[in-house]
């Protein structure tokens, strides 16, 4: 069955940051390079020509831009400049809004104003939705206790809320993403046994980000395995122990301990990381979408803030405290209503369940393979 | 033989020859053989010391005859004739032996490898005792030429003869000049016009007060040499009534160009069923005209270029028509140009980016995002009507290499890049002036590497397409190269024929004629009223075929004899 080509969808993936790729004359250096690059998954070239003729439905189940860290060798190595390193970036944005079912990923991708519109307007809505209800309910000199402005019992609800409404997203997302890249593929068929076998993984590389230390460079995976471990400290910290991290100094010095650790992880990558992208010293930082600086500006504002809370509490200004208080809410909220299930940071779901997914249907293409194949000649006799 | 005085000269050449070759040995065993005056040994006879050698012996010793046993004559023959000559005796006086290239080169057994030396010797001193001296001879050079086409290559020729001082007859079969350049609208890969290109040519072809131009005209005849031919030429008055004109020229040009490949003999490209279906030439006219557009009147919004149609296919044509794959860039770049948001695709075997500028020029298109798609040799792309409802007129299915996937390509306008093919009337052509056709029908050339314009007829040259599928700068170049040879023997005013040819003893024959279609260089005339054969000096290379064939034993080939090969056979059996 010959698939359709549709020379059109290089001219939509632009809008997600593509460049280049007709450069490109698939001399092969780029997956002669890639360390990732080993059957079944070619990469980046595959991902390349598919993008090139616009076979479309063959992109979406395609799993090998996730297999991809942006070391940027590739783009290095390629004789024409055809950066393959930013294509494949650009395919996993692209991605991240087909997977998405509501389109609104896709839009915050294709139109920086509509992201930043969005953001700017859940802010809005946050910081005022949480004045009126600390005005209504407490005293804005008190940063705990009873008549706490914002109290923590309360927001720990909310916090809750917003984590089963982004886990349902996301969720269904990541469902949708099974489907395209191994659910619906005849050609790999996977037992229940194998899931469960390789299940392992999503933890694993959730949490060490072992594949990415496979990268020749290494500092790139340092940098961002403390921003992921910082963030997820502060996750838990914040899901768990809210209440304790807003009390005073009779707090347990271990959760201030690590707050405070996670807070200076946070900022010194998100720092060097917007520094980087300034200066593009790293080949990933040569080419910076819209959706690059929001994550990191986001970041940056929630962790300062979040510092600047506990640093004002301390020092006995709780309004100070509270507004900042307020402040970081009206960064929290978009980050985790908008930006993790529509932009860049689904990707903390996306790529560990490509890991695992990539593993799982290679063992089952491999299988089918020596299914398919004829039973070897029986050996004179 | 025994009152002549044969002077032996073994040649060390360094250790090449005495590595292996006892030089002594060899000149000992030549000092013991009647007739021989003079046997040495030395280092390098080609040097200055050892030409000289050679002259001082024959004024002081009086020798007449000389041997030399060193490297083959091919090398140096030319060098020990020159210093006979500068001796005053007669350069065809010297036989070489081959003792480098055909004994010390090739034999690892020394006392073998001498006593081999030393027959090879012996054949050359029996030989040279029955040399004749020879003289080398020269004929009139006529110094008008008459150029045959006058496309790119004819017009180039005539125009760098014509400017040397020379008279040219240019010979058009068409009515207009300027060939299958005058189809085409710009040049890869610099995008020049190839209008501009030809009309300061043509301009110029047409105002020269020596070049002669004939439309509508035909060559009907060419009778003679090199340097006496007479072309009758039939071309037409402006009554348009046939006129014969009779010139005399010294040599001709052969520029006839090339014909394209008709695509309808591949089926599965639709060309001549589906409207919208085109080649190159059919484009060439549309963006001659400013407007590319389908059939029905629309801009297309995509256009699909096909390689290689017609050519690197054994069913057709089995070589590569080389300019096609740069034209088919050039195409992108045009259709782009001329059509608003048009998606160009490139279905392609091989990238042929040969020459200057052209990678560089294969880089540029795929910037302006030119598709490109790569298919086998023997598995080409099948075009077909689009279901009525899509966005595309047809649909290309390609077995996609570089992707290994098949694939359906949209296409609104699909472009075949037909291929060259020799033309119907070169056979016509090739035997009008007695050239030869390869098996493609292109006019071969005297050597593929060393000698690309010439032909085996003196005298006759071969520049463009015609000779084999090229662009506008190799076609040029070859034009002009072809003029820059004729001027060199135009400059000498005669031409020096080689002392070596065969000769028929009018006594002897018997005028059977089975001598003149052998030759293969057409050197050998009838003459009706003595009813002999007569060989045609100027022409013959001395191959010595219609020696070997004559019946009667009538023909000789000077400085080949029977008698000189019968002495050589006999030294080396002695």
């Amino acid at each position: 069955m010959a698939i359709r080509a549709n020379p059109k969808l290089i001219e939509e993936l632009e809008l997600y940051g593509a460049q280049d790729v007709s450069k490109c004359y698939h001399c092969g250096n780029c997956s002669a390079t890639c360390p990732f690059s080993k059957e079944p998954y070619i990469l980046p070239r595959r991902s390349m020509r598919s993008l090139q003729m616009g076979l479309e439905d063959k992109l979406l189940g395609d799993l090998e831009p996730w297999l991809c860290y942006y070391c940027g060798e590739c783009s290095q190595e390629c004789p024409r400049d055809a950066e393959p390193g930013e294509t494949m970036m650009s395919l996993r944005r692209w991605l991240t809004a087909r997977y998405d079912f509501t389109g609104i990923a896709g839009l915050f991708y294709r139109s920086w104003r509509a992201e930043v519109i969005a953001v700017l307007v859940v802010a809005m809505l946050t910081g005022i939705g949480f004045l009126l209800w600390g005005f209504s309910q407490g005293n804005i000199d008190q940063y705990d206790g009873p008549n706490a402005f914002l109290p923590s019992g309360q927001v720990h609800l909310f916090d809750w809320v917003m984590a089963a409404v982004l886990i349902v997203l996301l969720g269904t997302n990541c469902i949708r993403m099974w489907w395209f890249t191994v659910g619906r593929d005849k050609d790999a068929r996977v037992s229940f046994g194998a899931y469960v076998r390789k299940l392992y993984q999503l933890p694993y590389s959730f949490l060490t980000q072992a594949r990415y230390a496979q990268c020749e460079r290494k500092r790139p995976w340092l940098l961002h395995l403390v921003l992921m471990l910082s963030y997820l400290t502060m996750l838990v910290l914040i899901m768990f122990f809210l209440g304790e991290m807003a009390a005073g100094p009779e707090v347990d010095w271990r959760v201030h301990v690590f707050g405070l650790l996670a807070t200076a992880g946070l900022l010194t990558t998100t720092i060097l990381a917007m520094r980087g992208r300034l200066r593009k010293t790293e080949p990933l930082y040569r080419y910076s979408h819209e959706t690059d600086w929001m994550f990191l500006i986001l970041l940056a504002v929630v962790a300062s803030t979040g510092l600047l809370q506990f640093v004002l509490h301390r020092s006995g200004l709780d309004v100070a405290a509270n507004i900042a208080y307020v402040v970081h809410l009206m960064g929290v909220v978009p980050m985790l209503v908008l930006e993790v299930p529509f932009s860049k940071w689904a990707h903390l779901a996306y790529r560990p369940l490509a890991i695992y997914l990539a593993d799982v249907k290679a063992e089952a293409l491999v299988a089918e393979k020596q299914a398919a194949a004829p039973a070897p000649l029986a050996p004179a006799a | 033989m025994d009152d002549m005085k044969i002077g032996v000269y073994v040649c060390n050449c360094g250790t090449n020859i005495a590595k292996v070759v006892d030089c002594d040995a060899v000149a000992e065993a030549a000092s013991a053989l009647p007739g021989v005056a003079v046997a040495r040994s030395y280092k390098y006879m080609c040097s200055n010391p050892g030409q000289e050698m050679i002259v001082s012996d024959i004024a002081e010793q009086g020798l007449d005859r000389i041997v030399v046993a060193a490297c083959s004559p091919r090398m140096h023959e030319p060098t020990f004739r020159k210093a006979l000559q500068q001796a005053g005796v007669n350069p065809y006086y010297v036989e070489m032996a081959n003792i480098r290239e055909q004994c010390s080169w090739v034999h690892d057994d020394a006392p073998a490898a001498t006593d081999k030396a030393k027959a090879l010797m012996r054949a050359a001193v029996l030989r040279v005792a029955r040399h004749d001296a020879l003289e080398r001879r020269s004929v009139d050079m006529d110094p008008a030429t008459l150029v045959i086409g006058g496309g790119i290559a004819g017009m180039t020729a005539a125009l760098d003869l014509a400017d040397a001082g020379s008279q040219v007859y240019l010979v058009e079969q068409s009515d207009h000049l300027g060939g299958n350049v005058a189809r085409v609208d710009l040049t890869a890969p610099y995008l020049d016009s190839a209008r501009d290109m030809l009309t300061e040519r043509l301009t110029r072809v047409v105002e020269h007060p020596r070049i002669s131009v004939v439309l509508e005209g035909e060559v009907e005849e060419v009778a003679g040499f090199v340097g006496n031919f007479t072309a009758r030429i039939v071309g037409r008055d402006e009554e348009r009534r046939p006129v014969e004109t009779t010139v005399g020229v010294g040599n001709v040009i052969v520029a006839t160009g090339y014909k394209e490949f008709d695509a309808r003999r591949i089926t599965h490209y639709g060309y001549g069923k589906l409207p919208n279906v085109i080649t190159s030439f059919e484009l060439e006219k549309m963006l001659r005209a400013g407007r590319v557009e389908t059939k029905e009147g629309k801009p297309p919004q995509y256009v699909a270029i096909i390689h290689c149609v017609g050519s690197r296919n054994p069913e057709f044509n089995s070589y590569c028509s080389r300019v096609c794959c740069m034209t088919a860039l050039k195409y992108a770049h045009e259709i782009k140009s001329a059509v608003q948001g048009v998606y160009v695709s490139d279905i392609y075997v091989d990238m042929h980016a040969f020459g200057k500028g052209h990678e560089d020029f294969y880089r540029r298109t795929s910037e302006v995002k030119t598709l490109f798609l790569m298919y086998d040799k023997g598995d080409s792309p099948v075009v077909r009507r689009a279901d009525p409802g899509d966005d595309c007129g047809m649909l290309i299915e390609v077995n996609e290499k570089l992707s290994g996937e098949t694939i359906e390509i949209p296409a609104d306008l699909v472009v075949l890049m037909v291929g060259m093919e020799a033309r119907d009337d070169s056979e016509r052509v090739a035997h009008l002036v007695n050239i030869s056709r390869d098996k493609d029908g292109w006019f071969i050339e005297s050597h593929p590497k060393l000698d690309p314009v010439a032909t085996t007829t003196d005298g006759v040259f071969i520049a463009g397409a015609c000779q084999a599928p090229k662009d506008i700068p190799d076609s040029v170049a070859q034009a002009r190269a072809a003029a820059g040879r004729i001027l060199a023997r135009i400059s000498r005013g005669r031409l020096e024929i080689d002392a070596m040819y065969a000769e028929v003893d009018e006594d002897k024959c018997s005028g059977c004629r089975v001598c003149n279609d052998l030759c293969p260089y057409v050197a050998i005339e009838f003459d009706e009223e003595k009813k002999k054969s007569h060989v045609i000096s100027a022409l013959c290379k001395s191959c010595g075929a219609c020696v070997a064939a004559c019946p009667s034993s009538a023909i000789t080939a000077l400085h080949f004899t029977d008698a000189q090969i019968f002495a050589e056979i006999e030294g080396v059996l002695l």
